[in-house]
This record gives C-alpha cells, structure tokens and sequence, in this order.
C-alpha cells in the first residue's frame, strides 16, 4: 500500500527505550488580579513525570480542565513550560534554542482536535500539505506534489481533492488531511489532542482504523489524548490519568481497565455508559463538580469527592507510588496501613 | 386521553437554501407512548435535531416550512397551530433541553429571572411563590446552595451545574412531554453519569415522557425503553431497545453497533462503515444507505424500500423483504 520511499529502515516493534522522558513538567498560568493584589497561580499541569516507549501509543486521560492538552501542548513547545525537562533522543527540548527545536519539529508532529479550527480555510489542500515540506526544505517542488498524492492516497482521500478547501470536505475528511499534514514529514512522535471527539460514530471508527494503520506503517509513537475511555482501551498501550494538573494512576491499559486502583479512576471508568442495555453495571456516581484550578483543595486534590476520604487526604498530597508491578497511583489509601488495604481489596471486586 | 402523547405522521420538512429548496426530512412516523423514554439515534446531519425543533415549533419560519404530514400532541394536529397558541404549549406542555448548556441561557440573566420567566408566562403566581417554585425545583435537580444560586449569573457556574439549571428550567412547569437534545455530549464522563441518573429519578418521579436525542449508543442503551434510529433525514429502524441491541435489522444500524470499540477486540481493525453520511441535495432514488451498505444488490439502488414490520420491530431495507418472501415459501 505505501510508496517505499515512505518506509522506514530498521523492523523493530516496540522496545523499552524511551523515545521521550518527561521529568518534574510544570506548567502555570498566572491570573493578574489588578495592580495591588496578588496574581492568582493556575497550576494548569502541576509536576508530572512520565516517559514515553518507542513505537507504543501513550495515553492521556481525564475531564476538561485536568491539564492534558496543556501536557501535549507544553511537550512541543506550543507553549512554553514553567519548569521541568523534557527528553527526546536523550535531547532535552525545553532548553533548545528556537531554530533548533523548529528544526527537531519535522520529527514530533501534532494532530489537532478539532478539524474545522485547525485547517486554514483560505488554503487549499496542496498548499496546507506543501506547508511542512516547504517549512524543512524537503523535496523538491515536483517532488512535493508527488509526496502529497502518496500521503493522500495513504489517508484516503485523492488527487482530485488537490485544489479543494477545507470547507469541502467532511469533519472525517478533515481529520484526514490534518493526519496527513502530521504524517508527511515522516514524524517519529506524534501528539494527537482528541482526534475524534468531535467526529461521529461511524467516521470515528474510520479514522481510528487509518491511525492504527500508520502506525504500523511509519512505526509512530503516539500520545494520545482523550477522555473518550472506550477509545483508550481500544487503542492504547499505557494511560496516565490525570486529575486537577496532576497524574492520579499510571500503568498498562489492560491493568487500568481490569484493576483501577485510584478511586477517581474507578469512578471514571464505572461512569462509562453500558455497552447493552441487558448490562448491569455498579457505578460510582460521584458527587460534585471538578474544583476550580485556581483554587485547588488542599491534600489530595480530589479529596472533596472522594468516597473513601480520610482525615489524612485533608491536608497531606499524596505520592505517585508503584503499588504493583508496573501500576502507580497517587493515593493515600495505598499506604502501608493494614485496615485501609482490606477496604480498597472490597472495592476493586466491586 | 389516549395512550399516546405523541404522534408523528410522515413528517416532511423543506429549508430553502440559496441552491434551492432542499428536504432534509422525509417520510418520517414514529409514536410516543405516556410514561415511555424514546430514544433518537443517528449521526449529525441525520435530521434528529431539526424533528424536535418541529416538534417544538422552533423551525425558522421564513426559510423552512413543514411540507407534508402531521405532529399529534396530545391528540392534536400542533403543525396548525398559530405562534400564539403554540405558546402556551411551549414550556409549559412540552419543554427542550439543549446540548450546549453554555449557549443556551441567557448571560445577562440571573438564574431566578431566567427561571421566574415561564412560571410568569404560565402560571398565575405571586412573586414570593414563584422564588419558592425555583428554590423546590433548583433542589430537587440537586443544585446546593439554591437560595444564593437564583442570585448568580449562567457564567458563575460549572457545566454540569448548568445543564442542571437547564433541566430546572425544563421541569418547572411540570412538562407531560421532555425532548432533550443531546444533553449531556458537552459534559465530562462523570458529570453525565450524573446528569443521566438525575434524569431517571426526575422522570420516575414525574412520570413524563421523554424523547432522547444523541448519537451515543451508550447513553441510548442506558435511558431508553424503546428507539427510533435515523439516516439521512428518515427513520430506518424501530425497535425496542434489548431487542435492537441483540438483533439489529437495518445494516446502518448493525455498523453502528459493531463500530463500537467495546464491541471490538483490543488493537484490532475496528468494524467501520464506509463512506459518509450524504448530504441532502445528494439523496437520489434508492434506499439512502445503499452507496454504504455491505449487503446492497441492485433493488437497493433503484427503489426506496418501504417499512418491514415485524412485530414491533420496523426496519427500512430490501433485506427484510427477501426474508420475509423465503419464509413464505
């Protein structure tokens, strides 16, 4: 299906070397209350760590406003970090001078998500795919036309939409080319903000298809994040979840799915509607709304609607900790205390 | 009163459009039965929305005109009916929730003289009842805090605290017949698990009818008593809602259920539809899912295919009819 040209050299699957380590990434924004007050401190991702294997799709999970679009965005440098290292290749971006990390961009692409914001209406669809081989003086001009038909037909649109604006086309179309601008410049990393959210039912599915498919293609390393929990358990290799800027639960998408561990991703995986309506399922209905970020709780931040609050979550944050293999999760009922892991062993068969 | 609140009759709408007129519903009949949760599935552009604003009587008026068929409402044919009275039905009879809870109230509004307005237009109250009606219905929808709520403009609150004020506004008049229109898509997971819990309580409590719009199979299959699934401006399948899920008929919507990613193993292809839905000016003649569907032979694309009962269960597609046809033999 693919030209060889776009192929690359090298066969191995996913390996354990981190392609991207993120240590200690913060990322505040702060609010000016006027001249003589203060200014509020939005901890938008607030210290979080986590690396990223080669080849495999990471996860970003959790409601709006929990800081995981802030993440994907702070790791490209869409915007600029507070503090914190980011390493690629053993490269850390957050300390790379402009023209070098706009150099390194040809290798860490984003897809965007929503597909009617993020393409220029004005463009055609040559000229928004001639853009990043322009931008890293790939190819020749004749070369690039041909590179843009192959992209094309790899996504699944074709030569004749060349000349067409995006207005023409269909939120999935959309999507595709927004796929295909990230993909042509033959990226190592990719950082996918909620591809399908805003897409149907049935395009969604196409679109999550054609990106398992370039995967294994182009041997991709995806981030992928979403909220939608259905379609990280589809796709996904590992999930960090994230609540209020900070990472509650991080392990392999199996584990998560089959023993959460952390009650907010208990909750947000019982709060998944059913699959048929004959399905029982237990829920975790959980009472209130997220706190405000600029105003976060004191402790463990989801402490106000937590079920199984203790005095302790008050006032102490908890540690993100390996309580088994390969599994962490930020919660203080995880501590060495006897009594409190027999409560949580009744709630996981829950 | 009859059993059913709700009757649609072969509904035809037609926009005008700078290209001409187009008709983005056809042929569309279904029934609401008191006390009964419908759902409506289809995709954005299957003309879902734009049955319930008919229903309400919220299409706009000078560019779209309801060009065949009836709406019953309680054994009356509302199509006719003129703004005024329609008015009196609105919010009072028959109330909508939206999807865009941050759109959809008014910003320059308190919350109590957003909720004091239909209890004006409706109900003969005095101003220290109707603040009691508002603070009753703010609480029953879980609202804390309501008596300093009513006080507070629609951007003070959280989404979910919004869509909360709008089921609010929805029920204060104790409504026979709720359409809500995708209510909890803008919302996060675990604010519409809330959200949807709420809205069975207050829907056994009041014994309404409910017409459910979304495109979440999900949702569906947790709400509804019984659905109604759209493609392209018509009704390709009825059915209760076990009996939908177990043994869909129409291929729309067996795609729809197998495209779902739970529905496929992990990592793997998942089932998709090909193709898109098409736009208006594009149906022809023939079934409207024939350019998609795995199963299409050359009827499909040369005739409509009527509605095939079985039993309760109705389905828009040339494949129940060879079915049917081999049975009799």
């Amino acid at each position: 299906m693919l030209a060889a040209g776009f192929k690359k050299a090298g066969g191995d699957e996913m390996t354990d070397i981190p392609i991207l380590e993120v240590t200690n990434l913060k990322k505040y924004y702060k609010i000016s209350q006027g001249l003589f007050k203060s200014n509020i401190v939005v901890k938008a991702v607030d210290d979080i760590s986590f690396s990223i294997k080669k080849g495999e799709t990471f996860a970003l999970v959790g409601e709006s406003g929990c800081g995981k679009s802030t993440t994907g965005r702070t790791l490209l440098r869409l915007t600029e970090a507070t503090s914190g290292e980011v390493r690629y290749k053993g490269k850390d971006l957050m300390s790379l001078p402009y023209e070098k990390m706009r150099f390194l961009r040809k290798e860490l692409q984003m897809v965007f998500q929503d597909p009617y914001a993020s393409l220029n209406p004005k463009m055609t669809i040559k000229q928004i795919l001639t853009e990043p081989l322009r931008v890293h003086k790939k190819y020749t001009p004749s070369e690039r036309t041909k590179k843009i038909i192959e992209i094309l037909k790899i996504v699944g649109l074709s030569e004749e939409h060349l000349d067409r604006h995006p207005n023409e086309f269909s939120g999935g179309q959309r999507q595709r080319i927004g796929i295909a601008r990230a993909v042509i410049l033959n990226p190592d990393f990719i950082v996918a903000d909620e591809p399908v959210s805003a897409l149907d039912v049935s395009v969604q599915s196409q679109v999550i298809n054609l990106m398992l498919d370039l995967q294994k293609e182009f041997e991709l390393t995806y981030l992928f994040i979403s909220h939608d929990l259905s379609v990280v358990e589809h796709m996904t290799d590992r999930v960090a979840v994230m609540y209020l800027g900070k990472i509650v639960e991080l392990t392999e998408t199996e584990k998560l799915f089959k023993d959460p561990k952390h009650p907010y991703t208990q909750a947000l995986i019982s709060a998944v509607p059913a699959s048929h309506p004959r399905e029982v399922k237990k829920r975790i209905v959980l009472t209130g709304d997220v706190p405000n970020p600029a105003n976060p709780p004191s402790g463990c931040a989801f402490h106000t609607r937590c079920p199984f609050v203790m005095e302790k979550c008050k006032s102490i944050a908890p540690n993100l900790t390996e309580v088994a293999d390969g599994h962490q999760t930020s919660c203080h009922l995880y501590s060495e205390k006897k009594e409190e892991k027999t409560n949580v062993i009744i709630h996981s068969e829950v | 009163m009859s059993d059913i609140l709700l009757e649609i009759k072969d509904l035809g709408i037609q926009f005008n459009t700078g290209k001409g007129p187009i008709q983005p519903i056809r042929g569309v009949s279904f029934s609401l039965k008191s006390g009964e949760t419908l759902g409506v599935v289809g995709e954005s552009g299957s003309g879902k929305s734009v049955t319930s604003l008919a229903v309400m009587g919220l299409l706009p008026e000078k560019k779209s005109k309801i060009v065949s068929g009836s709406i019953h409402f309680n054994d009356e044919d509302i199509t006719k009916l003129s703004e005024k009275q329609y008015r009196k039905l609105r919010g009072n009879e028959m109330s909508m929730i939206f999807q865009e809870p941050m759109t959809s109230l008014n910003p320059v509004f308190t919350i109590g003289e957003l909720l004091s307005e239909p209890l004006k237009q409706h109900k003969k109250m005095s101003k220290k009842e109707r603040k009691e009606a508002i603070i009753n219905v703010l609480k029953q929808v879980g609202i804390p805090r309501a008596e300093q709520i009513i006080n507070e403009y629609p951007h003070q609150l959280s989404g979910g605290m919004r869509q909360r004020v709008m089921i609010s506004l929805a029920l204060l008049c104790e409504p026979k017949l709720l359409i809500c229109d995708e209510p909890t898509t803008a919302l996060d997971v675990t604010i519409q698990a809330q959200i949807l819990e709420l809205m069975k309580e207050i829907k056994a409590e009041k014994n309404m009818s409910l017409l459910f719009i979304t495109h979440d199979l999900g949702v569906v299959a947790e709400m509804c008593d019984r659905v109604v699934v759209m493609y392209a401006g018509e009704i390709v399948e009825v059915a209760e809602i076990n009996e939908l899920f177990d043994q869909p008929l129409h291929p729309y919507t067996q795609g729809l259920i197998h495209s779902r990613p739970t529905n496929n193993s992990r990592k793997s292809a998942l089932y998709s539809i090909k193709g898109q839905v098409p736009r208006p000016e594009e149906i022809g003649i023939g079934c409207t899912f024939a350019n998609r569907c795995p199963h299409a032979f050359e009827k499909c694309l040369k005739e409509t295919p009527p509605i095939f009962e079985k039993g309760d269960h109705l389905s828009k597609c040339w494949l129940q009819d060879s079915k049917r046809q081999a049975v009799m033999k």
